[in-house]
Formats: structure tokens, sequence, C-alpha cells
């Protein structure tokens, strides 16, 4: 039945949509984590990518997650003397999560996640209207 | 009575089909629609040449014994192309324009509703044939 392949497909979609807003509230929630000592690294912003794969049982091709991977942007730095991880010259390294791209991010998530939705409802609405020619 | 013996039965079944494989099709575009390097896809519009014409029987290599395997390949009936002449392209390489799909999907579903009330209709036309009062 192609309705409910196409059902299933956008669920695939909201499911990737899912892990990547998982992946934006990590970053957004790490925002300050500093590191512990001198040397040590702050949080590093992650970044998620999607692919296709065959699904044998669809018949199709599905998205999944393929990568979480680490942004491999500079820290930035932050003059805090008094920081246990401070270094010699008084500077904090912070993490490399840029809260305005987080939302941004976050919006362009939730947006691909309404599409989807919507896509279900039209699917549905479909599917109805065929069962409904028995009726008459 | 085989009702896809009426050519107008026959054509809205198409019709339906072809339509709701393009919901298959369109619904993978919105899915992938942050996928790196992805490329829309659509299929190809079903004209009235389509809709009129029989399927046409598939002859495969001729089967002599019972444990042949059959060698008949069932063609894609309706096959999906990308879209050579993209709207729009995002720096990751992905071409999918969600507003873009969105407005084919409503397509599609007014498509369908037109073929579900033909389909209708023509059964109640058969019903007044019939005698029974059509509803």
């Amino acid at each position: 039945m192609d309705l409910i392949k196409a059902i299933k497909l956008s669920t695939a979609g909201m499911r990737v949509q899912g892990t990547r807003l998982r992946v934006i509230s990590e970053n957004v929630a790490n925002a300050d984590s500093l590191p512990e000592g001198p040397g040590d690294l702050p949080y590093r912003r992650k970044q998620v990518s999607f692919k296709n794969i065959l699904d044998r049982s669809l018949d199709a091709k599905r998205v999944v997650v393929d990568k979480i991977q680490y942004d491999k942007g500079d820290f930035d730095k932050k003059f805090d003397p008094q920081h246990p991880a401070a270094d010699k010259d008084g500077y904090v390294l912070t993490p490399n999560v840029n809260s305005l791209v987080e939302m941004m991010d976050m919006r362009e998530a939730q947006r691909s996640y309404e599409a989807n939705l919507s896509i279900i409802q039209v699917s549905k609405g479909m599917l109805n209207r065929t069962i409904d020619m028995l009726r008459n | 009575m085989d009702l896809t013996n009426l050519k107008l039965f026959a054509m809205t079944a198409k019709r339906m089909d072809w339509l709701s494989k393009r919901q298959v099709v369109l619904s993978h575009n919105i899915a992938n629609s942050d996928t790196g390097k992805y490329q829309p896809r659509d299929l190809k519009p079903l004209g009235f040449r389509d809709l009129l014409q029989r399927r046409t029987e598939q002859r495969g290599l001729q089967k002599t014994d019972a444990m042949h395997i059959n060698a008949t390949r069932v063609p894609e009936k309706y096959r999906p192309d990308s879209k050579k002449d993209a709207y729009e392209t995002a720096p990751s390489g992905n071409a999918v324009i969600i507003e873009e799909q969105l407005s084919k999907i409503s397509e599609t579903q007014a498509d369908h509703r037109l073929a579900t009330n033909i389909y209708t209709k023509h059964v109640g036309m058969l019903k007044t044939a019939l005698g029974r009062p059509p509803r």
C-alpha cells in the first residue's frame, strides 16, 4: 500500500529530526561547560548528519541518522584569571557553541518536523477518502 | 461484473495508483529536507495517453519445465526522475524546497479527491441505470 509507505517514510523523517533536536539541546545545555583544569578542553559542539538506507520491508529508501560528529571549529576564549582552568595569561577556553546558530538549527528542525507531519495528515486523508468509496 | 472493464473506472484506478506513488516520492523528499547532497525527485506526469493504454503483457523466457524459475521482469510502472533545474540548492547540496514539495502534495491531494469523486459519481450513474435512486 503506497500511502502507508508514504506515512512510514515521513515517520522516519520525523525520527531523524527528533534526534537532531536532542543533539541541539545537548549543545545548548553545554554552552557553558568550561574545562576542569588548565590544558583541558571545554565542551565541543556536536553536529548530526543524515543518510538514506534501503528498507527492504518497505522497498524504499528511508532516511536515518548517519553520524553525530564533533564541530571542528575553534574554541572561544574568555579572560577570567580566577578560574581554575585559566592559562598563564588568564584566559579560559569556552565551548564553540553559538546559541544563535543552535536556535536557527532548532527552528529548521521544527519546520521540517511539521512538514513531515502534514504529509502524514494528507496521506491519511487520501487513504480515508479511498476507504469512503466503499460507503456508497 | 468487473468494474475495471469500464474505461472510466480503469482510468480513475490508474490515476489513484499514480497519485499514491507520487505521494511516496514526495514524502521521501520531505523526509530528506535536511540530508546533504539530496536532490528532490518527482514522478513523470501521467498523460491522457498513459491512462488509455492497456497494460501490455510482459513476455519473458519460455518455461518448458515446472522447475524453471520465472524470468519475467516486472518493470517499474512509474519512474521517478530527478529534476535538473532545481529551484534553489543549499550550501550542503540539498535542493529540497519545503514549500514547493508541500504545494505538490496539496496538488496530489486535490487530484486524488477529484478521482474519488469521479468514481463515486460514476457508481451513482450505474445505480441510476440499475433502477435504484442515486445517492
